[in-house]
């Protein structure tokens, strides 16, 4: 007999209830609880504000209002509302669609699915619009779109960037093809406001489906994505119906997303207004360059005369710095982008944008691992289409905005294999020397280590060419050049010397101006006696394009070219 | 006054609590993980809820489960015991939101309390005794000097961003200061990156003295004397007894007005401990504030002839305390050892398990607060405590003897407990001396 069955218990029946009221009874009252949709975790609510609607316990990421995220983005006190009376039509007739709307106004306290205006973010100005999902799912009707293209209109006329966080179920069933014209409307206001030079952000959050994301939310000069965000033209269950095939794990989440191309980076909430501050800080125009005189250490005395297989042997060293280490040391503010927006994020190659001298740069870098890990990921610096599409785009973005592009070649050659020829290798690497030779923007290439044939060139129509004194240029590797001369790569070394690939002999061609000095055993340890040559060579480089015509400058690197022959 | 309290414990203060409101004619809620279905509390109580599986963050300490058994269970109150929730200033606050009556103080004591830099400041303030010691960090041997002198010597040097005894040394002496910051501070660079340095005075072979506080919802706070809790391993109190030998009539009151003082500077309600280093000196510092029941209030009920948790409970219930500072005299000498499901000779690792059987002492001037039976399966996700063994006699010397015989008496099989270890204290010569302070564990596991 189990104890619990032997003890005798409460023999007190103590007097009447008293008379509570209401509010006395223990309760949870409206709100105080939220519950984790993912892990089922009660959430004290004073809790979850404070981290930003993420769960404390599984991570993961509520919906949010949008009067919170405004809070969460916008400096204190500086968010100016924009059109917030207008008022849907019912285009079609549809029965009930008034009153059903008039009672989401009362509920939600919104006037529609998205809210617009103006704010200060970390100081800097822009034009913002918040999607919210409480309203009709925040379905794109007329008065979304309507409000949408107000807010872009008047950013044009006032020049000032946009940032939407979007979040939508698509278009609004009730209102037909007036809200499929939305798509086509949001979009030219956008495409006017880029013609201006002007920026857009978009922030895509849970979920972004259907018309929204085939339209606005896809044509951010910079696409963001909070984590595990659905995002999606079709939704999943309607694909599997149609498909009749299981979709893969993380599918249509953010992701899934960065690593297919379309998205820029994912940051997490936390995160978000710091790094959107600091991309707007890097587009708006503040002042003077900032020449700084980098003290160039003394390099030691080398030990003698390196043959060119030497330097081949010493580009390929595994110690070799990357060009990571390069732009962490020169570009210690670098925001990396992903993405090419068409198959893929091909790692090979990494860009993005930094200051110096207070200067935005584009900084566009072939991108070897550190380790064999790394290099797995990077792929050998062996890029494929997908990242000198990548490139070609971040350099049309330069051009959008008028900033230098700094590129970094360190490539055994363009990625050879199946997928790379099936999505058009030769294509993108000819794609990239066509439109280099006239953006509208300097343009500076340096290599750091091996520029391997056609997958370097793709990184080096430039305005000028700097070379590490102990780099290498060629045609393809000396390996390759005595298999195909010879037919025995074992007289790499001797073709090392035939086939004139040092820093020394580019100087003497003419393919490159520049060579730049570099210690015998070049390492992480003493890479700043490279870089700070490198910033100084920035530094004039910089200096004498703060003002530049870009069509004397295309014309440059158009005879740049065009001298070698006969 | 409170009709139904759900307690948010497990082991013998749940049982503990639940006999308070019995008697009290209060109906009671007991909540269980999924591992303590047999255990004492959850068949002692009235009603019981399973609130989830072993794992504490899933069960004891998760706060949406237990408010809704409160909720469902139609109780109007959570007492916390000590542990878990007890001094969860965020599940207090949820309590206070849901009109359920938490049996402590108020969200805001406990969140002053459990703020160390800004509960010391208030103590400066209403004149009680803190460690003195700089309140700004210095990187300089001359400015830490200076600081050494107001803190007066022996002083503690210690990383600002410290931790686990690295970047800490003491000081003795003004000629020894130098060596020793700057050794201290070598450390600290290497092992925090940062070489800023606090100083403050360094107690040396104090005693852990505490004071129990009951305060009233109007502003009476009485005292209830002292316990002497020196005798620790890693923090862990082993024995505690009252009153501490040493201390004379007028020491006694100077450090217990001290720690009314302090309960009325934070206007503290509920029961609650002020605890104290203690100098062979005589120079007592404030240390922290316990907002909860704590382990060792068995000894204090002893002497005072008060039902601590009945106490609460009224308290909580929004009634003015029964007694004034007069009325309260404590008698004789009362010591509690812990016994534990542990393995001294295996560095003391936890030794949970099935309970064969088990006898526990009994007679006059002795008590057991348990939870154990014979057969119970001991689970290894909690603390490690199975009983707690108090005496009463009228001096200390009396109160040493019984406790000697009543733990003498004490069988448990089936697992290893700590008593013959702690049979061993109460034999040994320095603690029925009273040669205690709270070196004592380090000092004779060294002999």
């Amino acid at each position: 007999m189990e104890l619990r069955y032997l003890f005798k218990k409460t023999q007190t029946t103590s007097s009447e209830p008293e008379n509570k009221n209401e509010e006395q009874i223990p309760s949870a009252p409206q709100g105080l609880f939220h519950k984790c949709a993912r892990c089922g975790e009660t959430i004290f609510s004073e809790e979850l504000r404070k981290d930003l609607f993420v769960c404390p316990s599984c991570g993961n990421y509520f919906r949010m209002y949008a009067s919170t995220r405004i809070a969460m983005m916008a400096d204190e006190g500086t968010f100016e509302e924009w059109d917030t009376d207008i008022r849907e039509t019912n285009p079609l007739g549809t029965p009930g669609y008034e009153d059903k709307l008039a009672k989401l106004r009362d509920k939600t306290g919104l006037d529609e699915a998205v809210v617009t205006g103006k704010c200060l973010i970390d100081g800097s100005q822009a034009a913002i619009a918040v999607m919210d999902c409480r309203f009709m799912m925040a379905s794109m009707g007329e008065v979304v779109g309507e409000k949408i293209t107000r807010m872009v209109e008047k950013a044009t006329e006032q020049k000032l960037p946009v940032i939407i966080f979007t979040a939508s179920g698509g278009a609004r069933m009730q209102e037909g093809i007036v809200s499929l014209m939305q798509m086509a409307k949001t979009s030219a206001a956008l495409k006017r406001h880029s013609d201006a030079g002007l920026l857009y952000i978009t922030v895509l959050t849970d979920p972004t489906t259907g018309g929204v994301t085939a339209s606005f939310a896809m044509l951010g000069d910079i696409i963001l994505a909070e984590p595990e965000a659905l995002i999606g033209f079709a939704g999943p269950r309607v694909i599997e119906q149609t498909i009749g095939q299981k979709l893969p794990e993380g599918f249509q989440r953010s992701e899934y997303l960065k690593e297919h191309g379309f998205v820029d980076d994912i940051v997490s909430r936390s995160d978000m207004k710091e790094y959107i501050g600091r991309i707007l800080a890097m587009h708006e125009n503040k002042g003077e360059f900032k020449e700084v005189k980098y003290k160039e250490e003394k390099i030691a005395k080398k030990s003698g005369k390196l043959t060119p297989w030497d330097k081949v042997m010493i580009s390929r060293g595994k110690d070799r710095p990357v060009a990571e280490d390069y732009i962490e040391d020169i570009f210690p503010d670098f925001i990396e982008f992903h993405g090419d927006r068409y198959v893929r994020d091909d790692q090979a190659i990494m860009g993005g944008i930094a200051t110096f001298g207070g200067h935005t740069v584009t900084v566009i870098a072939e991108s070897k691992g550190h380790d064999t890990k790394e290099n797995v990921v990077r792929n050998f610096g062996m890029p494929s289409p997908d990242g000198y599409r990548k490139a070609l785009r971040l350099m049309k973005q330069a051009e959008k905005f008028g900033r230098p592009v700094i590129c970094f070649v360190d490539t055994p050659g363009a990625y050879c294999g199946l997928e790379a020829e099936e999505r058009g290798q030769g294509e993108a690497i000819a794609r990239n020397l066509y439109e280099m030779s006239s953006l509208k923007v300097p343009v500076l290439s340096v290599i750091i280590s091996e520029a391997g044939s056609g997958g370097a060139l793709a990184l080096a129509v430039s305005d000028q060419i700097w070379m590490l004194e102990n780099s290498i240029y060629a045609i393809l590797s000396p390996e390759g050049y005595a298999s195909i001369l010879w037919k025995d790569s074992k007289r790499a070394n001797e073709a090392a010397s035939e086939m004139k690939l040092t820093a020394k002999d580019m100087l003497d061609l003419g393919i490159v101006e520049k060579v730049i000095d570099e210690p015998e055993d070049l390492k992480e340890e003493n890479l700043g006696s490279v870089t700070s040559r490198i910033k100084n060579g920035l530094t004039e480089f910089i200096k004498a394009n703060l003002v530049f015509d870009s069509s004397a400058l295309c014309e440059a690197r158009y005879q740049r070219y065009r001298k070698f022959g006969a | 006054m409170i009709k139904k309290v759900l307690i948010a414990n497990r082991g013998e203060i749940a049982v503990r609590i639940i006999r308070a409101c019995r008697e009290m004619g209060i109906e009671t809620v007991a909540v269980c993980s999924e591992a303590d279905r047999n255990a004492l509390h959850a068949m002692l109580a009235d009603q019981t809820i399973c609130i989830g599986p072993a794992p504490s963050s899933e069960s004891y300490l998760n706060i949406g489960r237990i408010i809704s058994a409160t909720i469902t269970s139609g109780a109007d109150a959570i007492h916390p015991g000590f542990g878990f929730l007890s001094e969860d200033a965020k599940f207090a606050r949820i309590c206070e939101r849901c009109n359920i009556t938490f049996i402590g103080p108020t969200s805001d004591m406990i969140a002053a309390s459990g703020n160390k830099a800004q509960a010391k400041k208030t103590m400066m303030d209403a004149g009680v005794p803190t460690i003195p010691g700089s309140a700004e960090a210095v990187t300089s041997v001359s400015d830490g000097l200076r600081l050494a002198d107001i803190a007066t010597y022996p002083v503690m040097i210690k990383a600002s961003l410290g931790g686990g005894g690295k970047g800490m040394r003491v000081a003795k002496s003004s000629e020894a200061f130098e060596a020793a910051f700057l050794t201290a501070q070598s450390e600290a660079k290497n092992a925090f990156g940062d070489d800023s340095m606090y100083i403050e005075h360094y107690v040396e072979h104090p005693k852990h003295i505490e004071v129990q506080i009951l305060a009233d919802k109007f502003g009476n706070v009485i005292h209830l004397g002292e316990r002497d809790c020196s005798i620790q391993r890693n923090h862990q109190k082993l024995i505690e007894e009252t009153p501490c030998e040493v201390l004379t009539e007028d020491k006694r009151r100077e450090i217990c007005e001290a720690a009314v003082r302090a309960a009325k500077a934070v206007n503290y309600e509920n029961a609650g401990t002020c605890e104290f280093l203690l100098e062979p000196s005589g120079k007592f510092y404030f240390m922290e504030m316990n907002t909860r029941i704590q382990v060792e209030h068995p000894i204090t009920e002893w002497v005072t002839g008060i039902d601590l948790i009945k106490e609460q409970i009224r308290i909580a219930s929004g009634e003015k305390l029964e007694y004034t500072q007069d009325d309260i005299t404590l008698n004789g000498h009362s010591i509690e050892v812990r016994i534990n499901a542990e393995d001294p000779e295996h560095k003391f690792r936890p030794c949970p398990g099935k309970i064969e059987s088990v006898y526990l002492p009994g007679g006059k001037g002795v008590r057991i607060d348990s939870a154990v039976y014979s057969g119970l399966e001991i689970p290894p996700y909690y603390d490690s405590m199975l009983a707690k063994l108090s005496v009463w006699a009228p001096t200390r010397e009396e109160a040493i003897r019984k406790a000697q015989t009543a733990l003498g008496e004490v069988i448990i099989t089936g697992i290893k407990t700590n008593v013959d270890y702690q049979y061993g204290i109460l034999t040994d010569k320095d603690f029925v001396e009273g040669n205690t302070d709270i070196d004592f564990i380090d000092k004779h596991s060294r002999k």
